[in-house]
């Protein structure tokens, strides 16, 4: 996950176009001709980070009223008829740090896209009936992911991973937070965070970039600039205490998510991080799953993400097995990955010795994955936006360099030590969501 | 408004898919012409092994993707033998040796199979750099697979829990529940993990009747989409692959779905949402269809502005609204549902009918039309942009019988549709009396506990 938000920064170095209008919004223009199609993918720095408790749930509402609740010249069922009639894909989400919202659209009706996305985002006209309106879709979003045992558990953990700080808050939100809003609460946020030296602007896909550029300029050089600064948060630490939760739900099977404290997205050590991750947890075996499925009969998957964030990290790690097994499981797992600093994890680590010949280098496997997964997050445009966006507005290193390079300058010492720094120190937040006592089925 | 330059049809395009489509197939060698949505459009070729095998060369990215295309999939399964198909695709793939497991690992190939309505699929994906070494040793365990009893016991156990995970999802309940109602309980009906007591059933010997009767080379073809050129491509599959039996074309009835006697099925499920669900089976005779199908599923759930769309944006009752059409070889199936709260749950079914109702009395607008048109359009483009995702739609339209070729055609089927036809399909499909109500969820009454 990580590596593809990260893979945007090679990209910065190559044949795109990165300019910054005089008004401060960034933009990043990259062709992509294959197939005849245009992405529009424009992010805020504002996120469930920038909330309070009192406030938890405002940025995920304002999404939705941005997208779909209409501007000063439409309402929000002529946006979406005009979306419609360009054939448009439209979406938004909220993060921990970010607001981010795409349009893919056919590439003769980039113009459209243009205009449209600056009507939305810069534009809104909320009235208190829409907001209410917008609350209970929003309402109902909240019971769609609760049923849903991996959304609700991913949701949980990351809360139990950052007690105390900023990220520790759902970016779902709070329901009574939702159904109390304000159109002043939800207007305050807007009129803060959605200015042009806040936003970055990414489009990839069938079109001219001198030409692009030209009408990026025109439509987008017109908003003021307003001197916004962006918030500092403290960066998240590591848990002192291991936190484990069990909830039940109407499910078959069960469901463990496990998390500890990772590197944030600037941090050197980010590298390491993302190749420990494939090393462990994806691919064919990874050394997580290995273990655990020769350890217990009862797991069906395993699967790990490194989530990097401005002010902290995560390195998550999700786990299907028999329901009756998971706490058994959950011990198994916590007990490897805080001792995954002592793997060896190359051939190398063997070098001279009989045992170099049956190794496996789960390193090379890692550093191959990366690759292939940057392959295929070229194959689509809207990814690709979407990596650049969050790459402009997450980005405070001077040079980023060449991700791949870095990645392929990752060894096995590397690999302990970032397995030693962020999985054998900290403690672990657990998440289980088992089926409820009594259920037959 | 007018359409755009590469939008307006061109006859002459629109009858060479007709060709294509009544054709079947192209000529071996032959380039689908014209590429339309691709810069280069696919090419369907015979390997010398007398395998057929569709090719689309997309430079975007230094990665290839095999797909194994093994004819049958659901539909060969018996009664009684739920979860066959997938079984025995997922057997195919059983690796003999840690050495060879190990080559796949560190090259970050993967192996992975699908098993859809009418076939089953092995993957194949790999830095282009690999694609050597993946199709030599792919080519060894799937042309000699390892079917132990042992083996065949793991992958009962995996269809278990596979089976599992999708009964804790509520729309994959409902779309089993509805290709149970309108085809039984064989074929497209069977359970895809299949069911304790039909897992129970399967043995070893099921397993190697099942893949010996379908894995062979008059019931199968490659798909690839990759960087390389056509003819390094063509090289390594004959070399890798040159070991499928002859046999004979496997034989499988059609079947044609039928309505049940009882339209309303309920599933119950203690969650906070339910899901309220009207399903339609459509008529697939060729692309015509297949062009006013995608129509109706973008026109009814699909994107802002669409049929269902203002159930959530107007009358509030859901988050999630959405129309999904699967195609078979005799038909299409089309859900339209959404999840709602259980106290809202009898207003939302009123609602979910009076919107289909609406539609079949009043039909679309020109403009409406239009506008459709052009977002089924797009759809098809972003669903085939990526080359996993173009790789299942070309196979699928190669396995359906029309011919990779007319994956483009289906463009231009969808602009030759008239409103006047749209809207005589949308009354003879969407009637009443042909409507599956499906629910799943607790009993709409009472509120939540949770």
């Amino acid at each position: 996950m990580a590596g593809l938000w990260l893979a945007a920064a090679p990209l910065f170095a190559g044949p795109g176009r990165h300019f910054v209008l005089d008004n401060g919004l960034q933009v990043f223009l990259y062709e992509k001709r294959d197939v005849p199609l245009v992405n529009i993918v424009t992010g805020f720095n504002v996120g469930s980070k920038d909330e309070t408790d009192g406030t938890n749930g405002l940025v995920h509402l304002l999404e939705h009223c941005v997208l779909f609740r209409g501007t000063s010249t439409r309402s929000g069922a002529e946006v979406g008829a005009d979306i419609r009639r360009h054939g448009a894909y439209f979406n938004g989400n909220t993060g921990q740090d970010l607001s981010v919202f795409e349009i893919s659209l056919p590439a003769d009706y980039a113009d459209f896209g243009l205009l449209n996305q600056k009507d939305i985002l810069f534009g809104l006209a909320l009235s208190q009936e829409d907001l209410d309106r917008e609350k209970e879709i929003i309402l109902e979003e909240f019971s769609q992911m609760e049923d849903d045992p991996e959304r609700s558990a991913a949701d949980l953990v990351l809360q139990g991973l950052f007690p105390g700080h900023p990220y520790g808050r759902s970016v779902y939100g709070r329901r009574e937070v939702i159904a109390a809003a304000t159109t002043a609460e939800i207007g305050a946020f807007y009129r803060k965070f959605f200015v042009a030296d806040n936003c970055a602007l990414a489009v990839v896909g069938d079109f001219a970039a001198a030409d692009m550029e030209r009408r990026v300029r025109e439509v987008f050089g017109p908003l003021p600039k307003t001197g916004f600064k962006p918030e500092g948060f403290l960066m998240a630490t590591p848990l002192k205490k291991n936190s484990s939760r069990r909830f039940e739900r109407d499910v078959r099977e069960g469901y463990l998510y496990l998390a500890f404290a990772a590197p944030d997205y600037n941090s050197p050590d980010q590298y390491a991080m993302n190749v420990l991750a494939e090393a462990l947890g994806r691919g064919v075996n990874p050394l997580l799953g290995a273990y655990l499925h020769g350890q217990r009969d009862s797991v069906q998957s395993v699967a790990m993400v490194y989530l990097a964030y401005r002010f902290g990290g995560a390195a998550v790690v999700s786990i299907r097995a028999d329901p009756k097994d998971l706490a058994a499981v959950e011990r198994a797992a916590v007990s490897f990955l805080k001792r995954a600093h002592n793997e060896s994890y190359s051939k190398k680590d063997f070098l001279g010795s009989e045992a170099e010949m049956a190794a496996f280098d789960y390193l090379e496997m890692a550093k191959n994955q990366i690759r292939f997964a940057m392959g295929q997050a070229d194959e689509s445009g809207l990814m690709l936006a979407g990596s650049l966006v969050r790459h402009m507005l997450l980005n405070t290193r001077e040079n980023p360099g060449n991700y791949l390079a870095e990645i392929d300058k990752v060894d096995s010492s590397d690999l302990r030590k970032a397995a030693s720094r962020y999985l054998g120190r900290g403690e672990s937040a657990a998440v289980s969501i088992v089926p409820e006592r009594g259920n037959k089925r | 408004m007018s359409a755009p330059a590469s939008q307006r049809r061109r006859s002459g395009l629109i009858l060479l898919a007709a060709l294509a489509a009544a054709a079947g197939t192209a000529l071996a060698g032959q380039a689908f012409d014209p590429p339309r949505p691709w810069k280069n459009p696919p090419e369907k070729f015979v390997l010398a092994t007398g395998v057929p095998c569709i090719y689309q060369k997309d430079p975007v990215s230094p990665t290839t993707v095999v797909g194994l295309f093994i004819g049958g999939g659901k539909s060969g399964v018996p009664s009684g033998l739920d979860g066959l198909a997938a079984m025995s695709t997922r057997l195919l793939l059983e690796i003999p040796d840690e050495g060879k497991v190990q080559d796949l690992m560190a090259q970050a190939t993967r192996l992975s199979y699908v098993c859809v309505e009418d076939s089953s699929i092995v993957l194949i994906e790999c830095l282009t750099e690999h694609l050597e070494k993946a199709l030599r040793l792919a080519g060894k365990i799937i042309q000699a697979p390892l079917i132990s009893g042992l083996r065949v016991g793991r992958a009962k156990d995996l269809m278990a829990a596979n089976g599992k995970t999708d009964e804790d999802d509520p729309v994959a309940v409902a779309r089993n529940v509805v290709f149970s109602a309108f085809f039984g309980a064989a074929g497209y009906g069977s359970a895809l993990y299949g069911t304790e007591p039909s897992l129970k059933a399967i043995d070893r010997k099921e397993v190697v009747s099942f893949v010996r009767r379908f894995v062979v080379k008059p019931n199968i073809f490659f798909c690839v989409e990759t960087d390389l050129d056509r003819e390094p491509v063509r090289r390594l599959l004959e070399q890798s692959f040159a070991a499928f039996s002859d046999g004979a074309a496997a034989e499988i009835p059609r079947q044609d779905p039928a309505l049940p006697a009882e339209r309303d099925i309920s599933r119950e499920k203690e969650t906070k949402q339910i899901y309220v669900g009207r399903s339609y089976a459509l008529p697939r005779s060729g692309l015509r269809d297949m062009a006013k199908g995608n129509l109706l599923e973008t026109l009814l759930g699909k994107g802002p502005g669409s049929r269902l769309w203002t159930l959530r944006e107007d009358e509030r009752l859901a988050y999630g609204v959405d129309a999904d059409l699967t195609w078979t070889r005799s038909a299409g199936v089309l859900i339209a549902y959404l999840m709602t709260g259980r106290e809202r749950s009898p207003e939302a079914i009123k609602a979910l009918d009076r919107t289909i109702e609406t539609l079949l009395e009043k039909g679309l607008t020109e403009e409406e039309m239009e506008a459709t048109r052009t977002m089924a359009r797009a759809r098809f483009l972003r669903a085939s942009e990526a080359k996993s995702a173009r790789l299942r739609t070309l196979g699928l339209f190669e396995t359906l019988g029309l011919g990779a070729g007319s994956a483009a055609g289906l463009l231009e089927a969808m602009d030759a549709v008239t409103l006047e036809e749209m809207n005589a399909f949308v009354r003879e499909v969407l009637a009443p009396a042909r409507a599956l109500r499906v629910t799943v969820g607790p009993a709409p009454a009472g509120p939540s506990e949770r």
